[in-house]
C-alpha cells in the first residue's frame, strides 16, 4: 500500500531508528535542554509528556533540526550529526558544507506542527504535493496520486481542491499530517497536533495517528493526551526542567509512575481542578 | 537652485566631442540647446514644429556655415547645467550678455536687442518706475538675468518656471510685478485675448542675446562673422519682422485642445505609460533586493540595504533626476535622458518599494518558514514558492500607491529633456499662453490613467486574496 511507511532499510527490523545522545540546548542563560538521551526503535511510537517550558517542542525542533542544539549526537537511520561542530559563521550563517549536512539530515523526519502552518495559498492537494514535486524532484502527476492516496488515508478525500480556510481544524491537521508523510520520511514528529483542535475534533486526528502507528511509521508525538499515550505509545518519556525524569513502557511511566516529579504532573493532567 | 550650476565651468572632460568636428572647429552637426517653449522666441507652432525667432536665426547661421543643427531642448533653469555637462554645444534662447556669463561662457556678439520692462496688473497704480518696486514680490525665473534686476531694484524674488506662470501670478495677484524682455512681453500682450496686466515703464539697461557656448568652444569667431553678415544682408530684419512685425493670429482655447487631445494621449501612451511600466518593473526587482539586503543576518549586507532606504527616502526625486542627468557627467558618466530617467524613477521606486516588501514578508508567521523548511526547502525556494506569494497579496495595496505615485512622478523626468506628457503639453501651450488650460488637460490624463490602474489594483486584490476568504 502506498501509504505504508518507507522500509527502515539501514537498521534491522526491532533495531534503533534513532539514538540521541547527550543533548544539550539554551537560550541566552536559561538552559533548556540538560543532557537528553534516549532511543526510538524502528516502528515505535514514542510519547513525550511533560509540563509546559520543560524542553518538549525544543527536543522535537532538534530531531528536524529547526533548532540547533549546542552540543550532543543525534543518529537518524544512517545519518549522524555533531552538533557540537555545527557552528554558523562569520555574517550569522552556517557554512555550505555544514548546511548541506544539516538539510540531509532534516530530510530524514517530517514534522507536524501544533498550529498546522499549512500554505494558505496553495489547495490542500499542493500543500501536501509542494514538497515531493518541489524538493525531491518528483514527476507531478505521480506526486498527485500519492498524495491522493495520503488525502484519502487521513478521511479528506472530498477536500483535495479545497484552501486551507475552508477547512476545519481538525481537517487542516489531518492535510499537515499528510504533507509530512508525503515526503516519505523515516520518523515523523507531532509536536501537540491536537492541543489546538476543537475538544470534538480531537478524536479525529487522534484516530489518524493511531492508524498511523499501526501501519509501522516511526513516530515522536509531544502530547497531553494520556489516554492516547497509554494505548499507541511503546515508550514515554516524561520530561521536566529539560531533563528525561522517566522513562519507559506507558504501563510503567503513566500507569505506575517511580518519581514523585511524575506523580505531581500525571495528577495535575488528570485532575486539572 | 539648479544644482549643474554650482559645478565648475567647463567641467565637460576634454576630447568628449560626440560629433565629428571640422577644421574650423565647429561640428559638423551643432548642437543647440533651447527652451521650445517661450514663444516667440523658441516654441512650437500648431502643427508641433520647433521654430521661432531664435530658431529661424539659429538655422540661418548654421546654413551659412554650412552645419547641420540639432535642437536639445531644455528648460531654462537647466540650460547652463546641460551646456556644462556637454548636452548640446551651444544656447540659443535669448541669453542676456552679462559679465558672470562673460567670465564663464564663451559668448557671441549680440544678434538682438532688447530692454526689460516692468509689467504689473491692469488695477495697479501704485507701481510707476523701477524704483516703486523696492520691497515688491516680483515672479521670475530665478536664473534669468531678470532676477537680478528686480533683486537690484530692491523687489524680493519669487522663483518661477517661466514668464507665463510668472505674469499668471501677477495676475492672480501673488505677486506685485514682473520684469521681463520686451519682446517677449509685447509678443504676450498680443498672443493673449484678456492680459490683465500691463506694461508701465522700460528699465534702462539694454540688453543683449547672445549665445553662449563652454569656454574654449574656439568658434565663436566664425559665428559671430556669420551674424554680423545675416544683420548686413538683411536676414536677420526678416526674421525679426516676422515674429515682432504684426501681431501673431489667435488660437482659442478649444482649438488648442482639439488640436492637442490627440498628440498628449499619445505622448501619454508611448512615453509616459511605457517610462512608468520599465521603471515600475525594474524597481520592484531592485526593491526585492534592498529588502533581502535589509533583512539580511549579515551585518554589513544589512547596513546596505538600510543605508540605500534611507538615501532613496532622504533625497527628492528631482534631486536625484539632476543628480543623475547633470552631476553624473562631470565623474564623466553620460547618461541619455531616458536612460537617466528609467534609473532615477526605477531607484526611486526600489527605496520606497523595499520597505513595502520588507513589511509584508515580516507580517508573515514565522511557522510559514518553518513549514517550508521541513519539507527540505532552502532559503531561495521557501522565498520564491511560500513567502513571496503570501507576501504579495499584503503588499499589492501600498504598491499600488507607489505605481500611482509613479505614474504622476514622471512628469518630473521633463526637467532632464524627456519628452514625455507633461513637457508635450508645455510645448503646446507655450505659443498661445494657455498653459493653465494644457495643464488642466494634463492633470485629467493622469487622473483617468490613475483611475484605470486603480481598477487593476481592485481586481488584482481580489485574485490574491481568494484563497483567504470564502
Ligand atoms: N527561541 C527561543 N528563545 C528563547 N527561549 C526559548 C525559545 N524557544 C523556547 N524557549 C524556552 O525554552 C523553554 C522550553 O521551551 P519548549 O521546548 O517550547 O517547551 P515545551 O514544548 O515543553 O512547552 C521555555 O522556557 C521557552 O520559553
Ligand atoms: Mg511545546
Amino acid at each position: 500500500m502506498s501509504t505504508t511507511p518507507a522500509t527502515t532499510d539501514t537498521t534491522a527490523a526491532g533495531g534503533h531508528l534513532v539514538d540521541v545522545e547527550h543533548l544539550r540546548k539554551s537560550f541566552g542563560d536559561h538552559e533548556v535542554l540538560r543532557d537528553i538521551s534516549f532511543e526510538i526503535r524502528s516502528g515505535s511510537a514514542t510519547c513525550i509528556i511533560g509540563p509546559s517550558g520543560s524542553g518538549k517542542t525544543t527536543i522535537l525542533r532538534s530531531l528536524n533540526a529547526l533548532e540547533i542544539p549546542d552540543s550532543g549526537v543525534v543518529r537518524i537511520g544512517d545519518l549522524t550529526v555533531d552538533f557540537a561542530g555545527i557552528t554558523p559563521g562569520r555574517g550569522g550563517r552556517l557554512p555550505r558544507a555544514q548546511r548541506e549536512q544539516l538539510a540531509a539530515y532534516r530530510a530524514q523526519s517530517g514534522m507536524v506542527f501544533q498550529s498546522h502552518n499549512l500554505f494558505p495559498h496553495k489547495t490542500v492537494l499542493e500543500n501536501v504535493t509542494e514538497g515531493p514535486v518541489i524538493v525531491q524532484g518528483e514527476n507531478a502527476a505521480e506526486a498527485a496520486g500519492r498524495a491522493r492516496d495520503l488525502l484519502d488515508q487521513v478521511g479528506l478525500s472530498a477536500h483535495v481542491d479545497k484552501y486551507p480556510h475552508q477547512l476545519s481544524g481538525g481537517q487542516q491537521q489531518r492535510v499537515g499530517i499528510a504533507r509530512a508523510l508525503a515526503l516519505r520520511p523515516k520518523l515523523v514528529l507531532f509536536d501537540e497536533p491536537t492541543s489546538a483542535l476543537d475538544p470534538e475534533l480531537v478524536g479525529d486526528v487522534l484516530g489518524v495517528m493511531k492508524d498511523l502507528a499501526a501501519q509501522g511509521w516511526t513516530m515522536a508525538i509531544v502530547t497531553h493526551e494520556l489516554r492516547f499515550a497509554q494505548q499507541v505509545a511503546d515508550q514515554v518519556l516524561f520530561i521536566d526542567g529539560g531533563v528525561i525524569v522517566e522513562q519507559g513502557d506507558p504501563r510503567q511511566v503513566i500507569g505506575d509512575p517511580q518519581h514523585e516529579r511524575t506523580r505531581t504532573f500525571l495528577r495535575r493532567v488528570m485532575e486539572p481542578i | 537652485m539648479t544644482l549643474g550650476l554650482a559645478a565648475p565651468a567647463g567641467a565637460a572632460p576634454a576630447g568628449d566631442v560626440t560629433t565629428a568636428v571640422r577644421q574650423d572647429g565647429i561640428p559638423e552637426t551643432l548642437r543647440v540647446g533651447t527652451e521650445g517653449v517661450y514663444s516667440p522666441f523658441s516654441y512650437h507652432d500648431s502643427k508641433g514644429k520647433l521654430t521661432g525667432y531664435d530658431i529661424e536665426l539659429m538655422d540661418a547661421v548654421a546654413a551659412k556655415l554650412g552645419v547641420k543643427v540639432e535642437y536639445v531642448e531644455t528648460p531654462w533653469d537647466a540650460m547652463f547645467a546641460a551646456l556644462e555637462a556637454d548636452k548640446f554645444d551651444i544656447v540659443a534662447n535669448q541669453v542676456t550678455r552679462n559679465d558672470e556669463r562673460a567670465a564663464k561662457y564663451d559668448l557671441s556678439v549680440p544678434y538682438i536687442d532688447t530692454t526689460g520692462v516692468v509689467v504689473v496688473a491692469e488695477g495697479n497704480s501704485t507701481i510707476k518706475s523701477l524704483t516703486d518696486i523696492k520691497g515688491k514680490r516680483a515672479a521670475e525665473n530665478l536664473t534669468s538675468n531678470w532676477s537680478d534686476v528686480a533683486r537690484d531694484a530692491g523687489a524680493e524674488v519669487v522663483g518661477m518656471e517661466g514668464m507665463t506662470e510668472s505674469i499668471e501670478a501677477l495676475r492672480q495677484g501673488r505677486v506685485d510685478v514682473v520684469i521681463n524682455d520686451k519682446l517677449a512681453i509685447s509678443n504676450y500682450l498680443a498672443t493673449v485675448k484678456n492680459p490683465g496686466v500691463k506694461i508701465v515703464t522700460e528699465t534702462k539697461d539694454v540688453s543683449q542675446s547672445v549665445y553662449a557656448a563652454r569656454k574654449g568652444s574656439g568658434y565663436m569667431d566664425e559665428i559671430n562673422r556669420t551674424i554680423v553678415e545675416l544683420k548686413a544682408n538683411g536676414t536677420e530684419k526678416r526674421i525679426y519682422d516676422k515674429y515682432f512685425g504684426a501681431a501673431s493670429s489667435e488660437a482659442s482655447r478649444w482649438d488648442l485642445i482639439r488640436n492637442n487631445a490627440w498628440p498628449l494621449l499619445v505622448k501619454m501612451v508611448t512615453a509616459t505609460i511605457p517610462l512608468t511600466a520599465i521603471t515600475f518593473a525594474i524597481g520592484l526587482v531592485a526593491a526585492l533586493g534592498v529588502a533581502l539586503a535589509r533583512m539580511s543576518s549579515n551585518p554589513f549586507v544589512s547596513f546596505l540595504g538600510r543605508a540605500y532606504i534611507s538615501a532613496i527616502r532622504g533625497i527628492p526625486l528631482l534631486v536625484l533626476l539632476f543628480l543623475i542627468f547633470f552631476g553624473l557627467p562631470q565623474f564623466g558618466i553620460k547618461l541619455s535622458p531616458w536612460t537617466a530617467a528609467i534609473i532615477g524613477l526605477s531607484a526611486n521606486v526600489a527605496g520606497y518599494a523595499a520597505e513595502t516588501i520588507r513589511g509584508a514578508i515580516l507580517s508573515l508567521p514565522r511557522g510559514q518558514w518553518e513549514a517550508a523548511q521541513t519539507i527540505g526547502m532552502g532559503y531561495g525556494t521557501s522565498l520564491r514558492r511560500i513567502i513571496l506569494p503570501q507576501a504579495a497579496r499584503v503588499a499589492v495595496p501600498p504598491l499600488s500607491n507607489t505605481l500611482l505615485s509613479l505614474l504622476k512622478d514622471t512628469s518630473l523626468v521633463s526637467t532632464i529633456l524627456v519628452v514625455e506628457m507633461f513637457r508635450q503639453a508645455q510645448i503646446a501651450a507655450a505659443p498661445t499662453f494657455e498653459f493653465f488650460t494644457m495643464y488642466a488637460l494634463a492633470a485629467l490624463y493622469y487622473w483617468v490613467a490613475c483611475t484605470i490602474l486603480s481598477y487593476f489594483q481592485g481586481r488584482t486584490e481580489t485574485r490574491l486574496n481568494r484563497y483567504v476568504t470564502a
